[in-house]
């Protein structure tokens, strides 16, 4: 049986955040599909799927940690939102904008809101969830997802990990260590 | 936003991959690495004045809407936009004030190595400033011209506008601007106004704001004026000179020189002592002597005087430097790269500030004083003639472009080609041929050049189809390093791209001239500082014409703006009536108030608005449809 993969997702260092907010920019002009002149001279109201928060004297950008196990999926009561392609998943046009998900989301990572450009509607306010969609609808020329938060970044503190290689990159850069001490210790007892 | 973009100019075609071979960084490395740039600095809506600070609005409309004090967005970018009009003002109107201190100094006899090179325009100016002259001898003149002009930096009774300023254009204008509150009185006291009205906690009305602008952007003015018509005082009305450009006019047998920046202060001297040293760069090895070439606009203000080949404008400054063969690079103020300064790591050219407000890290300091100009100027020179020796021939790699370029065309120089058609009304035959629509209207092209867009590509663009539309060209600054780098102050380019009816009176202007053949398509009017030598034609044109600047049939562009200064120009520009392109898009848009005020509000108040295009096939287009609006208006 193959081995099922773990969902990759944005990660950002605070060590490196300036909380600059560029990554809220771009988030929001990529699923808007339109650049910075033209949505401010329009005057559109568009909505970024993550947050910079402060912690501290820290910044955290925030968003969707495509859960193994996510709570949301679990609690959508209309099945809007699922695993799918190798991350969460919500499918707008199921979402009734009951806000359940955000509300079991460990991270305060979905907003429940207006989709952009909307049309009016005078039953509803049009509401849907939005979440961090790791720009999934993006991807480049090479065939590997483009995230418009991580190209924005400017100091490279937002990344797209793919954790198995993060782990894989620690669990050598650990060995490493590990076993330069033990020849050390070693080379001593001798 | 193009980071790939092809270039219009060869010779930085053909460098830029030994450069990159050579593993060093230039402006176009630094502008990808510097990607993505701040959304919020784009928009303009990043405030910084305090240190409660930095704040920044949610162009979207989801987070804060206003700076921590309370500033909204177009209280932001109101006071950001007005604040670089300040610093433009400043930079301008202080290399003004030192042109004039040293006309004062010539005039006291101690500045030796100047001395009065254009006596009647001495007399003009004096008799525009309302001074008389009869009785007095030029140094008498000189002296009391100096002393006026300074009044324009330190008259304390604010209803009386800067002497600059009100003599310089239409009464009418005057009276206009006067009657708005935005006609400066002292140019450092509006620059000081700016800096206090946009400090933490004072104005915040952003219409109120873009007043002071526009009242910061006429100080610039007065200051870019004085500085332009001093300096051919002391050094010399421009008139046409056929030179060369590009970096083609670097040698290898010589010594090579550029002069770099703005103020043609110490690089007049340089040229001045360059040909009594010759001998000594012979004597070195350098078997054609000294070469001295011009970069950006102190090389555009010894071309149009001397005839010096211009090496190349703004944005490729670090070319001129990685050919191998400059042996010093002698900058004094403005649009200097402080990268110049790293590049001599790993090339022989001695970089030589010489301002004392301006030194670089890496740099040799020479500092320049009016009083040891000739000695500072030898200082130099000795210096490149050392540095010549450090050459390393096998980095030598100069790209063999360059072309003719007939510039120096001032305003005098403008009315003298005309006087020869017609002596007792020399304005005669262009107001006719403006008329009678053979020239339709006239573009003046400034400002400087981008990593934003394809360098000179905009320029070039523009330029050829408003000529082709019968549009009489006129350029300075960069724009006019651009022009004359890539052929178009030529009589070819007239020949080539020139609409009929144009081509016909820029033949009959150039024949008449002397010059066989056609004016070249484009005028060179001097360096950015010269902007003032358009309005003097363009004032001329309206006064003739009986009315005021913005009924003319006359637009500026300045398709890729960058610098401070270039705001303050744009901003008067529009401000004496005349609509201006920006090929850029100007740090103003968090603001849809601002933005509204600059590209439309603004012509109801003044005549003149911001046209903002960045494809430079329509925004020849609008700016065309600008010329015919205003044709129409005047029922020609």
């Amino acid at each position: 049986m193959a081995k099922i993969k773990e969902n990759s997702f944005i990660y950002a260092d605070p060590q490196k955040c300036l909380g600059c907010k560029n990554c809220g920019l771009a988030c929001a002009l990529a699923h808007a599909g339109c650049d910075l002149q033209t949505a401010v001279a329009g005057k559109r109201q568009l909505q970024p799927r993550n947050s910079v928060v402060k912690a501290g004297d820290m910044f955290m950008p925030i968003q969707c940690r495509q859960c193994e196990d996510a709570p949301c999926a679990q609690a959508c009561p209309t099945g809007a939102i699922r695993q799918e392609d190798g991350l969460v998943k919500i499918n707008e046009q199921n979402c009734v904008g009951c806000k359940v998900c955000s509300m079991v989301c460990p991270f305060g990572a979905i907003v429940v809101t207006p989709v952009p450009n909307a049309e009016p509607n005078r039953k509803t306010k049009r509401g849907k969830a939005l979440k961090c969609d790791l720009c999934f609808s993006s991807v480049r020329k090479d065939g590997q997802l483009t995230c418009a938060c991580v190209e924005a970044c400017p100091t490279q503190a937002v990344m797209l990990v793919d954790p198995e290689g993060y782990r894989t990159k620690i669990l050598e850069a650990r060995a490493k260590e590990l076993a330069k001490a033990h020849s050390v210790a070693k080379q001593k007892r001798a | 936003m193009n980071k790939d973009y092809k270039f219009v100019d060869q010779a930085i075609e053909e460098l830029l991959p030994k450069v990159k071979e050579a593993g060093l960084d230039t402006v176009w490395d630094r502008f990808k690495s510097m990607q993505p740039q701040c959304g919020f600095g784009e928009l303009g809506i990043c405030c910084r004045i305090c240190w409660k600070g930095p704040c920044r609005i949610d162009p979207f409309g989801n987070g804060s809407q206003r700076g921590i004090c309370g500033a909204d967005a177009h209280t932001i970018v109101a006071r950001n936009l007005i604040r670089g009009i300040a610093a433009g003002a400043a930079a301008h109107s202080d290399h003004g004030r030192h042109i004039a201190l040293t006309l004062l100094e010539v005039a006291e006899g101690h500045a030796p190595a100047y001395c009065i090179k254009d006596e009647k325009k001495l007399m003009s100016v004096a008799a525009r400033l309302g001074l008389s002259t009869e009785g007095k001898n030029v140094r008498q003149v000189a002296k009391e011209v100096a002393l006026a002009t300074l009044e324009d930096f330190s008259r304390q009774n604010s209803s009386i506008p800067c002497s600059w300023a009100r003599q310089t254009m239409t009464a009418e204008r005057a009276e206009k601007l006067t009657a708005l509150g935005v006609m400066p009185h002292n140019i450092d006291a509006v620059v000081a106004g700016i800096m206090n009205r946009t400090h933490v906690g004072c104005d915040a009305d952003p219409v109120n704001l873009l007043l002071g602008g526009l009242k910061g952007a006429l100080a610039d003015y007065t200051g870019m004026y004085l500085s332009t018509e001093l300096s051919d005082v002391i050094f010399g009305t421009p008139e046409p000179v056929i030179t060369t450009a590009n970096l083609g006019v670097l040698k290898e047998d010589a010594v090579n020189i550029a002069v770099h920046g703005h103020n043609p202060l110490l690089s007049e001297i340089i040229c001045d002592v360059a040909g009594s040293m010759d001998e000594e760069a012979r004597q070195a090895g350098a078997k054609e002597g000294i070469n001295i070439v011009g970069v950006c606009c102190t090389g555009n203000e010894v071309m149009a005087r001397r005839g010096i080949p211009l090496a190349t404008n703004y944005l490729s400054q670090e070319m001129a430097v990685l050919t191998g063969a400059v042996d010093a690079m002698v900058v004094d103020v403005q649009c200097i790269m402080p990268s110049l300064g790293v590049l001599q790591e790993c090339y022989h050219t001695q970089l030589i500030t010489t301002m004392a407000t301006n030194k670089i890290p890496g740099a040799v300091h020479v500092e320049f004083t009016e009083k040891t100009a000739l000695e500072d100027a030898r200082r130099v020179v000795e210096l490149a003639i050392e540095a010549y020796k450090r050459r390393d021939k096998n980095k030598i790699n100069i790209p063999q472009y360059k072309e003719t370029a007939i510039v120096g065309f001032s305003a005098e120089a403008v009315f003298a080609a005309l006087s020869k058609l017609n002596k007792e009304d020399p304005l005669k035959p262009l107001l006719d041929n403006i008329v009678n629509g053979n020239i339709q209207g006239v573009a003046l092209f400034a400002g400087c050049s981008t990593t934003r867009v394809a360098q000179d590509h905009n320029f070039v663009t523009i330029a050829r189809e408003l000529a082709r539309h019968n549009v009489l060209l006129l350029a300075t600054g960069c724009g006019a390093g651009a022009f004359a780098k890539l052929g178009l102050m030529t009589q070819e380019a007239t020949e080539a791209y020139a609409g009929d009816s144009l081509k016909a009176v820029l033949t009959a202007v150039g024949e008449a001239a002397g010059l066989n053949g056609p004016l070249p398509l484009v005028l060179h009017m001097g360096s950015c500082v010269d902007n003032t030598r358009a309005v003097t034609v363009a004032t001329a044109l309206a006064n003739k014409l009986g009315v005021d600047l913005d009924k003319l049939p006359v637009v500026a562009s300045a398709p890729e703006a960058m610098s401070e200064k270039a705001v303050a120009i744009g901003t008067w520009a529009v401000t004496l009536g005349i609509p201006t392109h920006l090929g850029i898009i100007p740090q103003v848009t968090g603001s849809s108030l601002v933005t509204e005020v600059l590209t439309d509000k603004l012509k109801d108040l003044v005549g003149g608005y911001f046209i903002v295009e960045t494809d430079p096939l329509r925004a020849a287009g609008k700016l065309y449809e600008v010329i015919r609006e205003r044709r129409k208006a005047l029922g020609i």
